[in-house]
């Protein structure tokens, strides 16, 4: 079965529409979109600094993430809402895209890095709060979480070159 | 200045980042990647004098590694966003957005250097002189951290009008 057809009905929905057909709609929703790119990648890239024991280390790390998680999930949110109106109008030329591609492989890589960080790596928090320089998994999860966002970031920009 | 500009159009480093896609692409991405890097410490280091991140701690606690941070992120931007400049540097030299963002760039700059430093480091001495100027104090800081929060907002907006509108 093709996933063409449902590429094309995301294309034809109200949002889809609006964001290609509409004068401010698409510049709107990628300005928008880069907002929370900055907003999220931006303050994400603290904690990892902490993790990997660059930066911020007279902090305990569970206090840099509770401080600065409500601002990196609001800039997530914002990324991902943004990000599936602006592949709901081009669906067809995003999932043709190579660049596309890299760029949700390497979302998909950050979601399963965090996920094994806070499944594991963060339950022995307590041994490594204070410590200036946490145990490995918390290092590799700190530059894993860099190399990815930096990754997320490049490929979505050559996609904007290479879609239109 | 407009035939440096011309000149600077037609060096051999423009003219491949013009004609090479993936170059240019590549090089807005890692231009993106420093900003990010920039306006995130500028977010941390203004949230923390506004008192919402770590209250109870010197502001320059926060402001001295956010600093570098944003140090390191203009380095970056600032070293590809020459290369972007050049094969357009005469279409952007007389661009209302490209002209406010350089104005918005050099002020959040100058504003953090000689203002938010010197609030931050400035308040670990103040709770020691009295509630007035704890209370003096806690406003300066307030302020400061709203005037760096619109800056590099307006900045961020700039170059975002700048890539969408140019």
């Amino acid at each position: 079965m093709s996933i063409h057809p449902f590429l094309e009905w995301l294309e034809a929905t109200p949002v889809g529409v609006m964001i290609k057909e509409s004068a401010w709609g698409f510049p709107i929703t990628v300005a928008v979109h880069i907002m929370g790119i900055m907003l999220s990648v931006g303050t994400l890239v603290w904690f990892d600094l902490r993790l990997l024991g660059v930066s911020m280390t007279g902090y305990r790390a569970s206090l840099m993430y509770k401080r600065l998680a409500p601002w990196m999930v609001t800039g997530f949110a914002v990324m991902f809402v943004t990000g599936l109106m602006l592949v709901t109008a081009y669906a067809t030329a995003a999932y043709s895209n190579l660049y596309f591609r890299i760029k949700v492989s390497a979302m998909v890589l950050a979601a399963i890095n965090a996920f094994v960080y806070h499944r594991y790596t963060e339950r022995r928090i307590a041994l490594w709060d204070e410590s200036a320089a946490p145990p490995k998994g918390a290092r590799v999860a700190g530059l894993l979480s860099i190399c990815v966002w930096a990754t997320v970031i490049v490929a979505g920009r050559i996609m904007s070159y290479t879609m239109f | 200045m407009a035939s440096f500009f011309a000149w600077l159009e037609s060096t051999r480093v423009a003219l491949a980042v013009r004609d090479t896609l993936l170059l240019n692409a590549g090089l807005s991405g890692v231009h993106l990647i420093g900003f990010a890097l920039t306006t995130g410490g500028a977010l941390v280091a203004n949230l923390n004098l506004l008192g919402v991140l770590f209250p109870g701690r010197p502001p320059i606690e926060v402001t001295r590694p956010a600093s570098r941070g944003i140090a390191l992120g203009l380095l970056i931007s600032g070293a590809t966003g020459v290369f972007l400049f050049a094969p357009r540097a005469t279409a952007a030299s007389v661009n209302g957005i490209f002209q406010l963002k350089m104005a918005l760039l050099v002020t959040a700059v100058l504003f953090h250097v000689f203002v938010h430093r010197r609030v931050a480091r400035a308040t670990r001495h103040v709770h020691l002189s009295g509630p007035s100027a704890v209370a003096w104090s806690q406003t300066t800081q307030r302020a400061t951290a709203i005037v760096g929060l619109l800056l590099w907002t307006g900045l961020a907006l700039s170059g975002c009008a700048f890539i969408l509108l140019e």
